[in-house]
Parts: C-alpha cells; structure tokens; sequence
C-alpha cells in the first residue's frame, strides 16, 4: 500500500524496461514549459508519469553533467507543479562551494519522494550565519542543517607539537564543533548533520601518519574519534571520511576545482557526496527501506534450481562464480543481522526453492534468516504486495533484487514505490552494485535491530494465515514508538490540510477541508482538532493523523478521521480514540459518534468503528453508516504499544 | 570541426536542459542568458568528462577569463584529444 495513498498511476508507458540514464533524462523542448512534453517521449502523458519516471531515472551513479542536467528538469517540474509525499527544509553550510552540492540534494531527496526545500548559506558565512540570531538561516527555519565542513575548517597543530598540545587541540575543535552545532539546534530546533573530516591524501609522515601525534592524518582521525564521543540525540555524524576512503582519496578531491572554485571534492562525486546526505535525510524521515526481497536462481545462487538440481546450481567454494554468491550471500546475511528484514520473491515450485536453503553446504541463509518466502508462478508483482502485507510493511519499504530485467521492469512500472535496482551480470558486482543507492540507512542501530529476525523465526505458512497475537505484539512492542497527539496549531496546519486534501484510503468521510475551515475549526470552542505524529526507531514518521471533532448535544461527533497507510496497524487507531474519550468525559458528554462514507478508495476503513467497539447507529441511503461509543465508566481503554504525549 | 561545435552544443543544451539554444565559436558567456561563472565551470567539468580529457587548472582559468567564447573551448578542446590521441 502506498504511504499516505496519493493516487499513483498504474501503468507508466513511456518508462521503457530499463529506465537507467547513461545518457540524460529527455530533455524539455524550448521554453515552453507549460504543457511541454519530453522530446522522445512519443505518447502524451500527464505530468505525474512524467514525474513517476523522471524519479526512476536519478540514480547515485549518474555523474555529474547528467546530475546538472536532472536537477534543472527538477525545477521545471516542481514549477508545473510536481511534488512528492514528505518535504524537508534543508539548510546546507560550509565553508566552500556548496551549489552543485545543494542542487544535488535536492535532487535525489526528490527521488526518494521528498520535496527538499534548500537554504545554501552564502559562500564562507557558516559561523556567522549560526553565531548571528537574526541571520537568514534562523529565518529560513530549518529542519535540517548540515555542517558542511571540511579538513581546511580545523587548523592545525605544528607537527612538531607535544603529543598533549596536539590531544588538546584536537579536543579544542571537537568542543567548537560541537558548540556550533549546539547553538544551531537550540536556536531552530533542528537536527544537525554534521560531516566528519576527510585527511589530504598525501601523507608528509609516510607509513607513520596514523601514529605520529601532529601529523595531519593522526590530527583529523583525533577529532573524528571525539565527534564520535558523547554524540547528543540531535547530531548526526555523516561520514565524509568514509566517503572519500571509499572513492579512494586521490580521486575523491580533485584539487584543480579546488583551487579554482572552491568545491568541496571532485566534480564526478558531488552526486556521491549529495546522495549519501539525502539517504540520511530521508532515513530521519523514516523513510529508509527496511526489507531486501530477493529472487533465488541467478540471484542467490547461479543455474536454476528447478532444471540444475541441488548438485547442478553454482555455489560455494572451488567455483569462483559459486564463492561470488556466497559472497553475495555473506553481505545479505550481515544486512539481516542489522536489522534488515528478508524476504524471499521467485518463480519456483516451493519444494524446489526451499531445498537448497535446506540441505546445500554452500548456503550462508538459511530458512530462519528469511521472514517471508514466496515461491510460486505467480507475477512478482502480485507477490510482493503478498510480501508487504504479510510483514505489515509499506511498498515503499521493500527493495527487490532479481537478476533478469524483465521482472525488474514489471516491478517497476507496476509497483514504482518499491526500489528496484539495476543488477550487473557478474554475481560479484551485485554487492556494489545494492550498496551504492544507500537504502536502508537508519539513524541509530539498536538491540531490537540486531534480534530482528528473531521476531519472525516462524515457519512461512503460519506468516501468510497471519502471524500470531503474540509475535505481532512482540514486534510492535519492539518498534519503540512515540505518539505526540494535541490540537492542531500553526505548525501543523499545512501538513494537516495536506492530508486532508489527499488522503483516500484511511480517510472515514473524505471532507476536504481547505486551511480555511481548518483554521477556524482549531480556534471554536465546540469543535476538537487533533493531529498525531509518531516517531519509532526507523526515525520519525512525522505527522501521520488528523482528526476533525465537533460537539453537538452530548455527544463529540467525528467529522474527519485520516490516517497515513504507512502506519497501519501500528495502534495509531487506539491511542487516538484512547484520547479522545478522556477528552470527551472531560467535557463530560456521553457519546462519541462516528461515521463512515463509502468511496471507491476507502474501503480500508470500512469496518473501523465496529473494529474499535462502536455499536452502529443508523445507515443513510447512500451507504454512509453512522457509529456511537458509550463513553461511561465502563469503557476501558483499548491496548496498544506506542508510549503517548499527550497535551 | 563542425562536428565538434555540434557536440558542445549538445552538451550545453544538456546542462541547460534546453534544446533551443544555439552556439557558434564567438558565443561568450554573456551572451547566453542563465551562463554564469556556475555554469562555466559546469559546461567545462562536462566536456572533460565526456572527452575524458583533464584540463590543467591553468587551461581552466584560462578558459574563465572574460573575452574567452565557446571557440576558446573548442580549441582547448582539440589541443588535448589530438595529444591524447
């Protein structure tokens, strides 16, 4: 299901089997940017197709007159009118030049469905811009400030320095960093991104540069150590080191534009660099992917098991394509041990595709490490919206890997919500070539992560017929979700009014409500207005429900009741109704009533005040029901696992 | 040579996301509305990695100074695909 249900087309036609750009996206013709179709896009079609496809095409190896060219598509398609489910305002600081970084940004939090409104501070200006209370950045409001540094922001200690000189130093820039980023986030209330130091590539110590104390690679690896140390809740530390060693430092920063221009690294990994910050971006938004589906036969292992048999498929040691995918294997296996949830999706009797996770010695997954296994004949498409709801997971959660395009093409022009990348024909290089979209980054790994699969070491038929009570509580329980739920004020008028306007699917009545209503709603006394935002270990899934209430008599009668689909039986529901009986026995009234209007979309929630223990009150002739609770001693709050602030 | 002004075009266009737009040898920077010092060094970061030539930062400067037009660029251009071929 999609998240938050904006209507998705079904069919994108002009989206060929392999929308990959090496050469870039079609270009717009002339000026015309009203009604303009892409030049080699022969068919007319609207502009959320165009949309749909034009995300498929960014992808983090793009390079850079390719990435130039998307994020100039990119504006033009916001200005038509474009815009994805999340949005985030970005303020982007750093003491070089940051603008091919930022139009980057925002080009792959586009591709990643979130709208990314930029601030780039001018050229230099970062501690003022942080230090100054009435600077543009504070007026800006940002939600996400990245401090874009770089080693040339650290002076250094004379190599000769005493090893204490160079330990103080290095703590003196830790403490300035840190004080930096304090004072941002307490005067916007952001969350900082702040990047680690990269050392050059040249080392003047030779072989000694990591142990002699003052040498610049000694230096820069003290004070990455002490960002790392004490890390407060509202920093995240985005390893830019990490970056450049994986580039190779010689090619991460090319000096020439540098010198010329100020960037912070090579032109060709603007893209890279921007990329990894949006996959943290959007992780904070709760949007990182958190299952891998993966095909069995040219995937996992090479040969088809049906024709080759166990002793025919090429894996394991002495082939070196067969130690390619337990290769493969070995790195799917320590993603699951993150956190990351399996899931298995191929076109195979069952018996055949379960026998080599049973009895091949090559196999590194066993049966246990997959939470969900789909083998059959069915379209893969079918069977990963099977996949999804099984583990209660959005679309949008699920990457798939499948070696043959066509079934990637499918998936993709069916399900565009689920990632779908493209898998090189050598097993070697499919590691790289998963890891380099940066999927499934979370902002913190806990102990619930690394015992994941426990949570659903349970044999895969019982998972279709439904999990059990007792492991779906367990799984709740270790979601660690927060609920804020109060009146809808200032801040959350327009994302309210944005679900109002474009949920369908959790959406009791359809009203929509313009800010307007809204507004005046929040400030009468006989009408209740309540949003709730929830946050859980996968990060903060911002606010996710909106509910409309007027008083009437004595009883609190429901106008609107929304809910974002990605939140679906997490027990949104209860906590909500939970509230808003204590709300109504407050104002001491003797009902709640509910009503629910039937549209082609919401079916959904066709049964949701029977579910929640309404006993229904009348029904009208076109279909619409009407609900009401008793709201006397007797009721007892209903259960639920999210720890709730209410106000 | 043609040929070569054409494909600088076509990546121009491509950066720009404009097809319309028309260069010769004496085209500067000026003269194309939204080609700013930004897109200056864009245009050249794009060429050399279609060319996969590397520019000296000399060469770069160069090409950055005022006076300079697509000519220049095109002549830089052929001085390093002939030596490096």
């Amino acid at each position: 299901m999609p998240s938050e249900d904006a209507p998705l087309p079904r069919h994108r036609d002009k989206s060929g089997p392999d929308p990959r750009p090496h050469s870039p996206p079609p270009a717009e013709s002339g000026h015309s940017s009203n009604g303009a179709h892409p030049v080699d896009a022969p068919q007319s079609s609207g502009l959320s197709d165009r949309a749909a496809a034009f995300r498929l095409s960014i992808v983090p190896d793009m390079g850079f007159a390719a990435a130039t060219a998307a994020a100039r598509r990119l504006k033009k398609l916001r200005d038509e009118g474009v815009s994805s489910r999340s949005s985030a305002r970005v303020a982007v600081l750093g003491n070089s030049t940051t603008s091919q970084l930022t139009s980057f940004l925002e080009l792959f939090l586009f591709a990643r469905g979130i709208d990314g409104v930029i601030y780039e501070a001018p050229y230099g200006l970062m501690r003022q811009e942080i230090l100054d209370p009435e600077s543009e950045l504070y007026r800006f409001g940002p939600q996400f400030v990245v401090l874009a540094g770089s080693r040339r922001d650290l002076s250094l200690p004379p190599p000769a320095a005493p090893p204490e000189d160079v330990a103080l130093a290095a703590d003196a820039a830790v403490t300035e960093w840190r004080t930096l980023g304090r004072t941002v986030h307490e005067r916007s209330g952001c969350r900082v991104i702040q990047n680690n130091f990269e050392p050059p590539a040249w080392r003047a110590f030779g072989n000694l540069e990591m142990s002699h104390a003052g040498a610049i690679g000694d230096f820069v690896d003290r004070v990455n150590r002490g960002l790392r140390r004490d890390l407060p809740e509202w920093l995240t530390l985005h390893d830019l080191d990490g970056l450049a060693a994986s580039i190779g430092r010689w090619n991460w920063g090319d000096e020439r534009y540098f010198h010329l221009a100020k960037l912070p690294c090579a032109p060709e990994h603007l893209a890279t660099y921007a990329h990894s910050l949006a996959a943290l971006i959007s992780a904070h938004l709760g949007r990182g992917r958190k299952c891998l589906v993966l095909d069995l036969d040219n995937t996992l292992w090479g040969g088809v098991i049906g024709d080759d048999g166990l002793s025919g498929v090429i894996l394991g040691a002495g082939d070196p394509v067969g130690e390619a995918y337990v290769e493969f294997q070995r790195y799917v296996r320590a993603l699951s041990q993150r956190g990351v949830i399996l899931a298995v999706c191929s076109k195979n009797e069952e018996v055949n595709a379960r026998e080599p996770f049973e009895r091949h010695p090559g196999m590194v997954l066993k049966l246990e490490d997959i939470a969900c296994f789909v083998a059959n004949w069915e379209d893969k498409a079918t069977n990963l919206v099977r996949i999804a709801e099984t583990l209660n997971l959005g679309m949008d959660a699920l990457v798939f890997v499948d070696d043959l395009p066509h079934e990637r093409a499918l998936v993709r022009r069916l399900l565009p919500d689920v990632a779908v990348p493209e898998l090189p024909a050598d097993p070697t290089d499919y590691i790289q070539a998963i890891e380099q979209h940066r999927y499934f980054e979370v902002v913190s790994v806990t102990r619930e992560d690394l015992q994941r699969t426990s949570f659903y070491r349970s044999d895969a038929q019982r998972r279709f017929t439904g999990s059990s009570a007792a492991d779906l509580d367990a799984f709740l329980q270790s979601l660690e979700m927060h609920a804020s739920c109060g009146p809808i004020g200032p801040h959350e008028l327009a994302r309210a009014t944005q679900l109002i306007g474009r949920s369908n699917q959790f959406n009791l009545t359809t009203r929509r409500h313009s800010t307007t209503d809204v507004q005046r709603m929040t400030a009468h006394p006989q009408w209740v207005t309540r949003v709730v935002g929830l946050a859980d270990r996968f990060g903060d899934q911002g606010l996710i429900s909106v509910l409309l209430a007027e008083q009437q008599d004595d009883a609190l009668v429901i106008d609107t009741w929304i809910m974002s689909c990605r939140v679906l039986k997490r027990g949104v529901e209860q906590l909500l109704l939970n509230h808003l009986v204590a709300l109504a026995r407050d104002r001491d009234l003797r009902h709640i009533v509910g009503e629910y209007v039937p549209t082609s979309k919401n079916g959904l929630v066709q049964d949701h005040y029977a579910r929640l223990g309404f006993a229904p009150l009348d029904t009208r002739n076109d279909g619409a029901t009407r609900w009401q609770l008793e709201v006397g001693a007797e009721w007892q709050p209903l259960s639920h696992h999210i720890n709730g602030a209410a106000q | 040579m043609n040929s070569l002004l054409a494909e600088v075009t076509g990546v121009i266009r491509d950066l720009f996301e404009d097809d319309q737009i028309t260069v010769t040898e004496s085209t500067r920077a000026p003269d194309v509305e939204g080609w700013d010092s930004l897109m200056h060094l864009n245009i050249i970061i794009a060429v050399e990695q279609r060319y996969a030539i590397r520019f000296s930062t000399a060469e770069i400067a160069r090409l950055k100074e005022p006076g300079q037009n697509v000519g220049s660029l095109l002549d830089a251009i052929r001085s390093k695909t002939r030596t490096s071929s």
